[in-house]
């Protein structure tokens, strides 16, 4: 008999991503409709999330509560946060081509 | 951890409430651990935020300059106390009780009265404001600088790097033939979390050091394999100092310089691959100063030669 390990969902109710998340529903609900977290509606209206937007979630607590910034600001770090990150890996990419 | 206040935010004792705010924010920022990955990020972050819960409030920053760091297990009224020479002290330790009900103040007095109270201490990490649900940690990235050789043979290693309490050490398992920008992942030896959350994950990503005889080119090693002119000439078995090792390679005659020699699989290994190759690129030398006969001989070998690297070849 093989045994199968299991495999996180590959996508979250967002009740369920809520609890996952520490939030109330509502809160998450916001942070979609304010752009911040990335989700998909499916035909009954319903958000889906991927778990690695909790991820996201645990940096805009974070934010707001670190550096007291309001929802928009952190929507402006958060993507420039990600920029940066981009940068920095190609830079890296390029960089170890070159010789050390 | 006994910084001065003052000194964590870099202002002097008689800075004003808006030259502290300035201070503040812009530390805050630079050290906030989304924004900078570095671990002792984590902790500048915390000092800098305890430093300005204290010195914002004029009351507390009066009681800090003159008590110091333990103002707060002086009681409120102490100074007007002894002024006095009355035993009164009215308020005692009401203030400070008052404010522990959440926040820094709270983790700094337990921390100071009973020994360390863990939770509390994570739990004034993002001191300003907020809920007080928890929240993941962030994830650290901390460089991990090897030399060709060791990323060669992996292996065992202890590196340091700075925690919440003085240094840490860690025992990491490198995989032989890592690469420069590989990542090695330390599962929860990250951000600390407020609450019961997730710790984050550090990272540590692997640097290679530039080598004098060594150029990495991912898993390819590239060295220079300087050659007598005759040797080029007439072809000759090298010996080579790899990592690994000692590899020969056979120098095929009439090898000119740039000729690039492959040594199959004496690069980099690869735990999920194959290896990478070393290539050995000609490079003729000649003396720098001939002796008689050496002069004799090259004179000879230029009248009977009728070679002419730069006429071009058909």
């Amino acid at each position: 008999m093989i045994a199968y390990p299991m495999t996180r969902p590959s996508r979250l109710s967002l009740d369920r991503f809520a609890r996952q998340a520490g939030l109330h529903p509502q809160l998450v609900e916001k942070f979609v409709a304010l752009g911040l977290l990335d989700a998909e509606r499916d035909a009954t209206g319903a958000l889906w999330f991927r778990p690695a937007a909790l991820v996201t979630v645990a940096r805009v607590q974070r934010l707001r509560a670190g550096l007291s910034l309001n929802y928009a600001a952190i929507g402006l770090v958060l993507d420039l946060l990600n920029r940066i990150d981009e940068l920095e890996a190609a830079s890296r990419r390029t960089g170890s081509r070159t010789w050390t | 951890m006994a910084r001065d206040y003052y000194e964590v935010l870099g202002i002097s004792r008689d800075a004003s409430a808006d030259e502290i705010q300035q201070a503040y924010r812009k530390l805050a920022r630079r050290h906030h651990p989304d924004v900078n990955k570095n671990p002792e990020a984590e902790e500048t972050f915390k000092e800098v935020n305890e430093a300005y819960q204290v010195l914002k409030d004029p009351e507390t920053r009066r009681r800090y300059d003159r008590f110091g760091r333990n103002f707060r297990q002086i009681p409120e009224g102490y100074e007007e106390t002894v002024g006095a020479g009355r035993g009164s002290g009215g308020r005692g330790f009401g203030r400070a009780g008052a404010r522990g009900s959440g926040g820094p103040y709270r983790s700094e007095w337990q921390f100071q009265d009973s020994g360390i109270d863990l939770e509390e201490l994570l739990g004034g990490m993002f001191g300003t404001r907020g809920p007080g649900g928890p929240i993941p940690g962030a994830d650290q990235e901390a460089e991990l600088t090897l030399t060709v050789e060791d990323a060669y043979r992996g292996g065992r290693r202890t590196i340091t790097l700075a925690g919440p309490s003085g240094p840490r050490n860690y025992e990491v398992n490198i995989p032989p033939g890592v690469t420069d920008g590989q990542r090695i992942r330390l599962a929860g030896q990250g951000g600390r979390a407020r609450g019961d959350a997730a710790t984050g994950d550090l990272y540590l990503v692997v640097r290679i050091a530039p080598h004098p005889r060594y150029r990495m080119r991912g898993r390819d090693i590239y060295i220079d394999l300087a050659l007598t002119p005759w040797e080029a000439a007439l072809g000759a078995s090298i010996p080579v100092q790899t990592p690994g090792g000692t590899g020969t390679v056979r120098v095929p005659t009439g090898s000119s310089t740039g000729r690039r020699l492959r040594l199959r699989g004496q690069g980099m290994p690869n735990s999920s691959g194959p290896p990478g190759d070393l290539h050995a690129e000609v490079k003729v030398m000649v003396p720098p100063r001939l002796s008689e006969r050496e002069r004799e001989l090259f004179e000879e070998l230029a009248n009977v030669s009728t070679f002419d690297p730069r006429r071009p070849r058909q």
